[in-house]
């Protein structure tokens, strides 16, 4: 059975335009006041600076807790010795 | 591939993430690209190793450039030798000045005081001393004080490099 | 010493390559230290007498780690490896292989001798009315030939991969390596004709019998950008595909699992192949671009990300529930995908059209870019030489100093590039030779200068590594120089003076 639920991750775009579509209307009420770069663009890069660290955080949580835990040297790998392939097993 | 899903759910994130990050950027973008009719036109030319600035009135300034803060310009940026790049950082302005066209940006500077003016792309031997002065001015209806605003958004380093 | 040089075995000319680019690689970077060095204090510290000195010396850099580092150590290891994953008994063409390996020292020298000041870019009309000859005749004589020669090594590859596999084996059971060697190579043969052809205009535009990019002439300087960009910004792809493979490499060995996910691998290298051609002109948004161009490039920009997520994807699932070992190569490894990450994130910054106004040309660039090439490539490479250095020494390294070299650079890299980023959006213009004396600029290059001798001395236990393990280093194990519990490579293709 296909699963369609991934179809919902296109809403995550559309939400986020729509979202877009209103700060932009609520920017514009201020039409006396010529827009300034500086601020537009600081503003830009400071939201896109929470989006990367907080993917930056996950990202690196992730690796952090990887290198961590499947290290040769854990405890949890001591016993059990994992079946190391083949060399044909990739190829 | 069983393992397929998870990875189809994480490409959709990272394509998401991607969606906003174009769509925010076209949409400030877009705000930022035209300038006002009403807007003064100051034409810009740079050359080995200095700026030139040539008022609407006619009037020339060599390394220093005068504004009054609230007044929208657009500067028309050409080269007469190489390419150069007009940067004010403090107003996070930049374009190419490139011989043989003319570009143009546009800005309304929204503080008062001294700031700098750089090249920013490669000219040869004094690049790296390629600067100017950029005095913004309070507007004559407030007396003309110079209130030399500290930026909240931009890291500064404008007012000292010009007094320098 | 004489049969190595003469030889035209894939073993012999694969060790040409990696000596050849190793040594690029601490003189080249001996060039960077020079200029960090100076960059220490504001004001003339002296270590570099004048501004001119400081733009030839950051050219030659630039020129040197791209075309004499990352691109022949590629070929190097390639050679070693290509014909043995493919189980055929050489490269396709042995000679063309020889060739193309011995118009890189020539190339090299044309580079070194000239000592242009161009920048690498060597944008006109800079590069026209002003740049000083002969160097910068010299500097495009230089990489005409390196792209002779990487284009000649380019053919080699993809023959011998498509028409001297074994063909008993399929394309789809070969390692992700090949794929990346593949998918570089005709990269290479698709990008580089474009600034062949630039560097041709070029000269007769310096000759003065021409004015393509002159204007005094009714040339248009922005349309040797767009040839340029054009090769060059696949060609970051190509710089940075061979050290993907290398990570596909070595990750499932050491992790002791096979790869998470072999068909993603194929498909996001193929994608970046083909998507990579569509977004160079994301270099010159300060040039005058409209907002539709500059849209189109962005989203071509874009387009390219999720290929490279879907490898760090693969890469950490592969070491998801495995038994990894550390040793010096997987921590290179893993150290080049956190900066990778990095450098990621701040390319998709890049591309962000208004934010061009904060980084274009600063020293946010500088520091981005050299996450990719110091950071990913860089660490990749050192890493996968210290995994073949059994095959090609038949001795064992010293992995204790190998690991302390891993924390030096490691922090040392994050120290310079990490830092450099701050720089650039505090507005400090790449390629000068001076800054502004005032704070935080001073701190923050100081930062930047003390990563930069921390990896300097990363790079001297480097090379007393090599060097003392080569003469002196334990035998190596051959069957499993790592103890990861598999067959390594076919050392007895190192042997082939008979």
């Amino acid at each position: 059975m296909v699963s369609y639920s991934k179809l919902a991750l296109f809403l995550i775009p559309v939400v986020v335009l729509f979202l877009l579509d209103v700060n932009s209307a609520f920017a514009q009420e201020s039409s006396k006041q010529y827009m300034s770069a500086r601020i537009e663009i600081w503003a830009l890069f400071y939201r896109l600076m929470v989006v990367a660290f907080v993917i930056g955080a996950v990202v690196m949580g992730t690796i952090t807790w990887v290198v961590w835990r499947f290290r040769e040297s854990h405890p949890k790998n001591k016993g059990s010795i994992t079946p190391s392939r083949s060399e044909g097993a990739h190829h | 591939m069983g393992h397929a899903t998870i990875e189809w759910v994480y490409v959709g994130v990272v394509i998401a993430v991607l969606v906003y990050v174009g769509a925010d950027a076209w949409n400030v973008e877009k705000m930022l690209t035209d300038a006002p009719p009403e807007a003064k036109v100051i034409k810009v030319t740079g050359q080995q190793w200095f700026w030139t600035f040539e008022h609407e009135d006619g009037t020339q300034e060599i390394g220093e450039l005068h504004l009054v803060k609230g007044v929208p310009y657009r500067f028309e940026v050409t080269s007469r030798d190489v390419i150069h790049s007009f940067n004010t950082p403090d107003f996070a302005m930049m374009i190419d000045a490139v011989p043989g066209r003319i570009n143009t940006i546009w800005f309304a500077p929204d503080q008062s005081g001294q700031f700098l003016i750089q090249c920013r792309e490669y000219c040869g031997f004094s690049h790296y001393q390629m600067r100017a002065k950029l005095f913004v001015e309070e507007p004559t209806t407030s007396g003309g004080k110079v209130t030399n605003a500290s930026a909240d958004l931009t890291p500064s380093i404008g007012a000292t490099a010009a007094a320098s | 010493m004489w049969e190595i040089l003469f030889s035209t075995h894939h073993t012999d000319i694969g060790l040409l390559y990696i000596y050849l680019s190793t040594t690029a690689f601490i003189i080249g970077g001996a060039l960077a230290i020079g200029i960090r060095s100076e960059l220490f204090l504001p004001g003339n510290q002296g270590i570099i007498p004048d501004s001119n000195t400081f733009h030839r010396i950051f050219t030659v850099h630039g020129t040197n780690m791209l075309f004499f580092w990352l691109i022949p150590f590629a070929s190097g290891i390639g050679n070693y490896l290509i014909p043995i994953m493919v189980r055929y008994k050489d490269m396709a063409w042995p000679k063309l292989n020889a060739v193309a390996f011995w118009m890189l020292p020539v190339s090299m020298a044309l580079v070194w001798l000239g000592f242009a000041d161009t920048t690498w870019n060597a944008y006109p009309p800079y590069s026209i009315i002003r740049a000083p000859g002969p160097a910068a005749e010299m500097w495009i004589f230089g990489l005409k030939i390196a792209g002779i020669s990487s284009v000649l090594g380019a053919i080699n590859f993809v023959v011998t991969i498509l028409k001297m596999k074994h063909p008993d084996l399929p394309l789809m059971k070969t390692p992700l390596f090949v794929w990346a060697t593949l998918v570089t190579s005709l990269m290479i043969i698709v990008a580089m004709p474009t600034f062949a052809a630039a560097l041709i205009m070029l000269y007769t535009d310096r000759l003065g019998i021409s004015g393509f990019f002159n204007p005094a002439m009714g040339g248009d300087p922005i349309a040797y950008q767009h040839l340029f960009w054009f090769t060059f910004h696949p060609e970051v792809y190509i710089f940075l595909i061979p050290a993907v493979g290398t990570a596909y490499e070595l990750i499932p060995k050491f992790s002791r699992k096979p790869i998470f996910s072999y068909g993603s691998g194929v498909i996001a290298f193929v994608m970046l192949a083909i998507v990579g051609f569509a977004s160079w002109a994301h270099h010159m948004y300060a040039t005058g671009m409209s907002f539709t161009e500059k849209t189109v490039f962005m989203v071509g920009t874009l387009a390219a990300v999720p290929a490279s997520a879907m490898h760090i994807f693969n890469w950490i699932a592969t070491m998801w529930g495995g038994r990894i070992k550390f040793a010096a190569p997987m921590a290179f490894t893993v150290g080049g995908i956190v900066l990778f990450f990095f450098a990621g994130a701040g390319g998709i910054v890049n591309t962000a059209m208004p934010l061009d106004f904060l980084t274009h040309d600063s020293y946010w660039v500088v520091g981005h870019m050299h996450l990719f090439l110091m950071g990913m490539i860089t660490f990749g490479f050192i890493g996968f030489l210290y995994y073949m250095f059994p095959l090609i020494t038949g001795r064992m390294y010293n992995e204790r100093a190998a690991m302390i070299q891993f924390w030096l650079m490691f922090v040392g890299v994050s120290m310079i590039f990490l830092t450099q980023h701050v720089l650039g959006l505090y507005g400090q213009p790449r390629r000068t030779f001076d800054y502004i004396p005032v704070q935080p600029l001073i701190i923050l290059n100081q930062i930047s200068t003390v990563g930069a001798w921390i990896t300097a001395a990363g790079a001297a236990v480097f090379i007393a590594n090599l060097i003392k393990s080569t003469v002196s280093g334990k035998p190596a194990n051959m069957e499993d120089p790592f103890k990861l519990g598999e067959q390594y490579y076919d050392y007895a293709r190192r042997e082939p003076h008979h």
